[in-house]
């Protein structure tokens, strides 16, 4: 009985969806805004945090160690920074590969090959290049290398210092966030008004169907579950059409974005897709939760039953 | 079956439409409940179904005191009693099948049954060849018609009917009658609440006559005076 009840709460569901279509539009209309800008939040989210690892992947410390200090000194040096916490990966490039690396970087270059040519031997030493496995890790490692029994080894040190970009890119996402936050929360609440106002509308409409299905011993919750079905309906339909927006738009976005980023991998679509099942039943159930406690409110408020 | 026990309803701020009235209506009784606008006959009719409760007094309704009544089990209450009103209350988007299976679908019943009742209780009310038809493609009588075959799909106990001849003809108003009449003979309790002089008066059953919200009159076989 209960299931035949709830079947026959949704067919007059769906009748007062289609009879009062171009309110259940407007409601439609405003949840699928508000789920846009949900949606908008969550890729930029996304492409901001992929900024981030981008740019925190690129800092690392490059030790370049005198011509003459040899390799399994260097390898001693190695082993004891790697036997650090704070060192995530630590790598040896040997003075020919730095040598390979500097031609083919400069083979345009004229009289850097000419130089090369003239000299003896090989200019250049080893390299360390290591990673922390936190931004915060790094002061430590420098304080590692700055040991004075190494000074003497040592010809140059590098670090090259992202925490301003990297800031940057912070400063930017949580200022872009905020401002879809709050888009959000105003479209939430006005998604909450529409709502309310659509079931306000449909009690007043079906005020003669109500009085009848009272009449006639209709429980309280087979008169009031329609109204909470029909605007669960609009949530719903309002929910998968943002959704059928949403990825044609990154489709075209995708591209821009790679350009804007070098050619980084912001992979949005691929984002979408592996968090699919969090992203669209999330929303489906915020949907059908916010529609639930709104109707139930304009229920409570006009139906008297 | 029916008892109204020293029954008072006032409707504030200072409206008193019911004043001790007791009323005790044996089961299979035809009873009119006749009186001027404003004597409290409607109000009757809204405390037998639980509309609204009464500020002194005690409702027994086969047995169940529908004063203490709770809200969950109204529905419950209104399948026993068949109420029928002056302006039918049809849906008018339904045809008279449709409002008639409309009592007994919001009740749960399955649709195999409903495919078997409805037609059976259009057969009473002489609307089976009509079954298909919109409110709008019916005259008034046959409009009641499906009021009454709506109020006793449940097949009630009892059944009110709230001057069901107000917009009806004078042809209309008794087939109309008679069909009450019809139903009453099939064992049920009816309530007729009606001002119609002629319709009381050739009835020849128990009237109870209200003023002002008390009984003025109660008598076994009577007649309309005011």
């Amino acid at each position: 009985m209960l299931i035949l009840s709830f079947g026959r709460s949704l067919i007059f569901a769906f009748q007062s969806f289609w009879r009062n279509f171009w309110l259940s539009l407007a409601t439609i209309v405003i949840i699928f805004l508000t789920f846009l800008s949900i949606n908008f939040l969550i890729g930029i989210n996304a492409v901001s945090d992929s900024a981030l690892a981008a740019v925190k992947d690129r800092v690392d410390i490059s030790v370049y160690f005198k011509p003459e200090v040899p390799e399994a000194k260097i390898s001693e040096i190695k082993s004891h920074l790697g036997s650090m916490a704070q060192v995530k990966e630590i790598i040896y490039k040997s003075p020919e590969q730095n040598l390979k690396e500097f031609q083919d970087r400069h083979k345009n270059d004229a009289n850097i090959q000419e130089t090369l040519k003239e000299l003896e031997g090989n200019p250049l030493g080893g390299t360390l290049i290591i990673r922390a496995g936190q931004l915060s890790e790094y002061p430590e490692i420098l304080k590692a290398v700055d040991n004075p029994a190494y000074t003497d080894l040592i010809e140059e040190k590098n670090y090259e210092d992202h925490q301003l970009v990297i800031s940057r890119i912070n400063d930017i996402s949580d200022n872009v966030r905020k401002g879809a936050i709050l888009i959000s929360i105003l479209f939430v609440l006005i998604a909450i008004l529409i709502v309310f106002n659509t079931v306000r509308i449909a009690i007043f409409t079906h005020q003669n169907e109500i009085s009848i299905m009272k009449l006639v011993g209709a429980s309280n919750w087979f008169i009031r579950a329609p109204f909470i079905l029909e605007s669960i309906f609009s949530g719903i339909i309002g929910c998968l059409l943002a959704l059928a927006v949403v990825y044609p738009l990154l489709s075209l976005i995708q591209p821009q974005l790679s350009s804007f980023f070098n050619g980084a991998n912001f992979d949005l679509i691929g984002y979408f897709n592996g968090h699919f099942i969090w992203i669209v039943g999330g929303q489906l159930v915020g949907i059908i939760l916010l529609n639930f406690i709104s109707s139930g409110a304009a229920i409570s408020r006009y139906l008297k039953v | 079956m029916i008892h109204l026990i020293d029954i008072t309803k006032e409707f504030p701020p200072n409206t008193v439409a019911l004043k001790n009235v007791n009323l005790h209506i044996e089961p299979g009784e035809f009873v009119s409940i006749v009186g001027l606008s404003g004597s409290g006959k409607t109000t009757v009719v809204r405390l037998l179904i639980a509309e609204t409760k009464p500020s002194k007094g005690q409702i027994v309704v086969g047995g169940w005191d529908i004063t203490k009544v709770k809200n969950n089990q109204i529905p419950c209450l209104r399948r026993q009693i068949g109420v029928v009103f002056q302006d039918f209350k049809l849906l008018s988007k339904k045809t008279v099948f449709e409002n008639v299976a409309f009592a007994l679908q919001v009740a749960g019943t399955v649709g195999s049954r409903i495919s078997s009742i409805v037609p059976q209780v259009l057969d009473i009310v002489d609307l089976k060849d009509k079954a298909g038809r919109y409110p709008q493609q019916l005259s008034g009588g046959e409009k009641q018609r499906v009021a009454i075959a709506r109020a006793l799909i449940h097949r009630p106990k009892v059944l009110l009917a709230d001057e069901p001849t107000g917009n009806l003809d004078t042809i209309n108003s008794k087939g109309i009658i008679d069909l009450l009449l019809k139903i009453n003979e099939f064992g049920t309790t009816v309530v007729l609440v009606t001002h119609d002089k002629d319709i009381v008066n050739s009835l020849k059953k128990r009237v109870v006559t209200l003023d002002n919200g008390i009984i003025s009159q109660d008598q076994k076989v009577g007649k309309y005076i005011i």
